[in-house]
C-alpha cells in the first residue's frame, strides 16, 4: 500500500469517526468526508508547497538587493518616467488592486489592446507579457517605459531624468554602485531591472487551499477538515474532469506556457491580436533579451529558451497561462479582460466553443456542461486561492533624503 | 505543367500562392463582406484558393465576388459545431445533395473523417456523391481514414488537409501507396523556421515534387487577418528550395490538382 493510500484510509476513518461523534454529540456537521482517491491526492500535492524556493535572477545583476528594491519602489510610483509627467506604473498596476487595475483594457496615454494583469509572482515566470515576449522580468518592465501609450519616456528622456534629478541619480547610484553612465540604452536597462527587483518581491502569502495540501501532505485530517466542502468539489473538478491542472499545473497553478483557451482576439474591426505568434516575433527582433547584450550574466545560463524558442502555426491567438493564486483579486480576467468575474470564467470554459480550438493535435479543453453547483464549486475553490491574512499593500516611499 | 508559364523569381517578384484552406464560414462571413475578404486574398497574393465554409452562404457569396480566384468546395456542416456530428447525421446527405443540385463545386471538404468511420453510411454516401459529380475530396483525416476512402472508391483524388498533422515518416509512404493523393501544409509550422526548411521535409518535398501544396487555414475569423502574413511567410521558407520545387509547392501542385474538376463549374 502506497503512502496516499494510507492517506485515504485514514481520512476515511476519521471520516468515520466524525460521524459517530457528531451523533453522539448533536452538534452542527462538520466537513464532509474528503474521500479523495490516491491520484486525486497525488495531483494536489503538485501544486505546492507554497511559496517554492527560489533565487536571484542572474540576468540582473541587482535582483535580490535591497538597494535596487528600494530604488525600483521610488521609479514604480513615479510618474516623471512617462513622457507626459502623468502615469506611473502605479497607473495600471494599483497595488490596493492586487497590482492591476480593474478595467478591461489598461489605460495609459491611450487605452492599449490589453488587461493590466497582476504583478503577484512574476519571479517564478519563464516569459513575460500576454503574448511571452519578453524572457525577463526586467525586460518586461521596458515595454511600457518604450511605449508611448503607455508611458513612453524612452531611453533618452530616462537617461535624462535620472542624470538631472539628484534623488534619482542618488538612488540609481547605490543600487548599481556607480553614477548613471552616458549610455542612455543601459540606463533605461537599468532602470527596468530596479523595477524588476521591487516586483520579484511580490509573492503572494500562503492561503487556505494551501493549508489544505499541507495538511494533506502531512495526513493531518483535522487540517484537511477545515477546507470547506465545496472547495474540496471545486478542486477535484479542476485537477480532474475539468483538466484545468494541465495549463494551470504547479504551485503557482501555471504552467508558464500559453494556450488557445477559444477567446475571441479582436482588437477592433479588422484588427487582431495575434497573442504568442506576435509575441515570438517580437521576442526575437528584440535587442532586450538574454541573448542581448543587456543580460548580466555571461554564462547566459538562462538562455536557452529564447534560444530555441520556435514560431508555430498554433501560436496565433495563444496567450499567457496565468497564474490562479488571488485570481479572485483580479478581475476582469482573459487577455482583453473581456470576462468580468470568476463565475463568467468557469462558464466560458464550461460552453467551450470548441470549433474555435484547431481540431489537430491533443484536446485538453472540451465543452464540461457544468451544472450551476458544479460551477459554484469551482469559484469556491478559486476563492480559497487567495491569500489569508493579505499581506500589507506596498505604498510609495515617504520622501527621504537620499545622500 | 508546361502549359502554366514559370515565374521568375526576380528581385521584387512576388511568388503567387495558391492556397489549398480558406474556410469562410458564417461567423467570419458577419465580420468581412466577401468582397473585402476577397480583397484580404488578393492583396496576400494568392491566385487561387479552395474554399470551404460551415454554412455555405460563405462560399458561394466569395465565389460570386472572385470567380477567378475561388475555387468552391462544399463542406458537409451547415455550422460550425458539425465536425465530430456529422458522420452520424443522416441530414447532412440531404443537404449536401441540394447543394450539389443546385450549385457548382470543384470538391467536397474540408470534412473531418478519422479511421473507423469511413464505413459509416453518411461519409460512404458522400464520398459516393464526390464520384458521381467528380469532385475532388479534402479530407481532415488519419493516415487510416484515407486508406479507407480509397478503398471505397479508388480512383478517388484526395487533398490531405494539414498533411494528416503528422511527420515526413508517415507522410512519403503514403504519397508512395496513393497516386492520386495530394497534401497540404495547413496549420503546419515544423516543415520550416527562419526561412530554412527542415531536413526530413525537405527530402519529402523532393521525392514527390508534385504533391504537395500550402495553405493557410481561416477556421477562426482572426485568422483572416493571418492570411498575408502567412503567405509572406510561406514564401520566405519557399526560397530556401529549388526555383522550380518552390514554384509547385507555391501554386503549380494546386493547379494541376484541380484542372480535371474545374470543368464542374462550367
Amino acid at each position: 500500500m502506497t503512502p496516499w493510500h494510507s492517506r485515504a484510509s485514514a481520512a476515511a476513518r476519521l471520516s468515520a469517526l466524525s460521524v459517530v461523534l457528531w451523533l453522539l454529540s448533536g452538534l452542527a456537521m462538520p466537513a464532509p468526508a474528503l474521500q479523495l482517491t490516491a491520484e486525486e491526492e497525488r495531483r494536489i500535492l503538485r501544486h505546492g508547497p507554497w511559496p517554492p524556493a527560489s533565487r536571484p535572477d542572474p540576468s540582473n545583476r541587482v535582483s535580490g538587493t535591497p538597494a535596487a528594491i528600494a530604488f525600483g519602489r521610488t521609479l514604480f510610483f513615479d510618474p516623471r518616467l512617462s513622457v507626459s509627467g502623468t502615469i506611473s506604473c502605479a497607473t495600471c498596476h494599483q497595488p490596493d488592486r492586487a497590482w492591476a487595475d480593474g478595467r478591461t483594457r489598461s489605460r495609459g496615454h491611450r487605452t492599449v489592446e490589453r488587461n493590466a494583469p497582476s504583478l503577484f509572482n512574476l519571479r517564478f515566470n519563464r516569459w513575460f507579457g500576454w503574448d511571452g515576449a519578453h524572457d525577463t522580468l526586467w525586460a518586461q518592465n521596458l515595454r511600457p517605459l518604450l511605449d508611448w501609450r503607455e508611458m513612453g519616456i524612452g531611453p533618452a528622456g530616462a537617461a535624462r531624468l535620472v542624470r538631472s534629478d539628484r534623488q534619482l541619480s542618488c538612488g540609481y547610484r547605490r543600487a548599481f554602485g556607480a553614477a548613471p553612465g552616458e549610455d542612455d540604452d543601459l540606463i533605461l536597462v537599468d532602470l527596468a531591472k530596479a523595477l524588476a527587483a521591487l516586483l520579484e518581491t511580490l509573492v503572494t502569502g500562503r492561503t487556505p487551499f494551501d493549508d489544505f495540501r499541507d495538511a494533506l501532505a502531512r495526513n493531518d485530517a483535522a487540517g484537511q477538515a477545515r477546507y470547506p466542502a465545496a472547495a474540496v468539489r471545486g478542486l477535484r473538478l479542476f485537477i480532474g474532469r475539468g483538466n484545468c491542472a494541465v495549463c494551470h499545473f504547479g504551485p503557482a497553478f501555471t504552467n508558464g506556457e500559453f494556450a488557445d483557451a477559444g477567446v475571441p482576439h479582436f482588437i477592433e474591426a479588422g484588427r487582431v491580436d495575434p497573442g504568442r505568434h506576435g509575441g515570438i516575433r517580437r521576442l526575437r527582433s528584440s535587442p532586450y533579451t538574454l541573448l542581448g547584450r543587456f543580460n548580466d550574466d555571461p554564462q547566459r545560463s538562462t538562455a536557452a529558451g529564447t534560444r530555441h524558442v520556435r514560431l508555430r502555426e498554433s501560436a496565433f491567438g495563444e496567450f499567457r497561462v496565468p497564474g490562479l493564486r488571488n485570481v479572485a483579486l483580479t478581475a476582469p480576467y482573459m487577455h482583453a479582460g473581456s470576462l468580468r468575474t470568476l463565475a463568467d470564467v468557469v462558464h466560458h470554459y464550461s460552453t467551450i466553443d470548441e470549433e474555435r480550438l484547431h481540431a489537430g493535435g491533443e484536446r485538453i479543453l472540451r465543452r464540461l456542461d457544468l451544472s450551476e453547483r458544479e460551477r459554484s464549486d469551482l469559484v469556491s475553490f478559486l476563492e480559497t486561492l487567495t491569500e489569508q491574512p493579505r499581506r500589507p499593500v506596498v505604498r510609495k516611499p515617504a520622501h527621504v533624503q537620499c545622500r | 505543367m508546361a502549359l502554366l508559364p514559370p515565374v521568375a523569381r526576380a528581385a521584387g517578384a512576388q511568388m503567387p500562392i495558391f492556397d489549398a484552406h480558406i474556410h469562410f464560414s458564417h461567423d467570419a462571413a458577419k465580420r468581412l463582406s466577401a468582397g473585402e475578404a476577397a480583397a484580404i486574398l488578393r492583396g496576400a497574393g494568392l491566385k487561387r484558393a479552395l474554399v470551404s465554409s460551415s454554412g455555405d452562404a460563405g462560399t458561394r457569396a466569395l465565389h460570386a465576388a472572385a470567380p477567378d480566384l475561388v475555387l468552391p468546395s462544399l463542406r458537409p456542416y451547415r455550422r460550425r459545431g458539425e465536425i465530430s456530428s456529422w458522420v452520424d447525421d443522416g441530414s447532412v446527405v440531404d443537404f449536401l445533395e441540394d447543394r450539389l443540385a443546385r450549385f457548382r463545386w470543384v470538391a467536397v471538404g474540408e470534412f473531418h473523417l478519422f479511421a473507423g468511420q469511413t464505413d459509416k453510411p453518411v461519409p460512404r454516401r458522400t464520398i459516393e456523391l464526390a464520384r458521381q459529380h467528380n469532385l475532388l475530396l479534402h479530407a481532415h483525416s488519419d493516415a487510416g481514414a484515407i486508406d479507407g476512402i480509397f478503398a471505397q472508391w479508388p480512383d478517388a483524388r484526395v487533398l490531405w488537409a494539414h498533411a494528416g498533422f503528422v511527420g515526413p515518416d508517415t507522410v512519403g509512404p503514403m504519397l508512395g501507396k496513393h497516386a492520386k493523393l495530394w497534401t497540404d501544409l495547413a496549420f503546419r509550422s515544423e516543415h520550416a523556421q527562419d526561412g530554412r526548411v527542415d531536413d526530413d521535409w525537405r527530402g519529402l518535398f523532393s521525392a514527390f515534387p508534385d504533391r504537395v501544396m500550402v495553405g493557410t487555414d481561416t477556421f477562426t475569423p482572426e485568422r483572416w487577418h493571418h492570411v498575408a502574413w502567412h503567405a509572406d511567410w510561406t514564401r520566405e521558407w519557399l526560397d530556401d528550395l529549388p526555383a522550380d520545387l518552390a514554384e509547385r509547392i507555391a501554386w503549380r501542385n494546386g493547379e494541376a490538382m484541380i484542372r480535371p474538376h474545374l470543368a464542374q463549374l462550367r
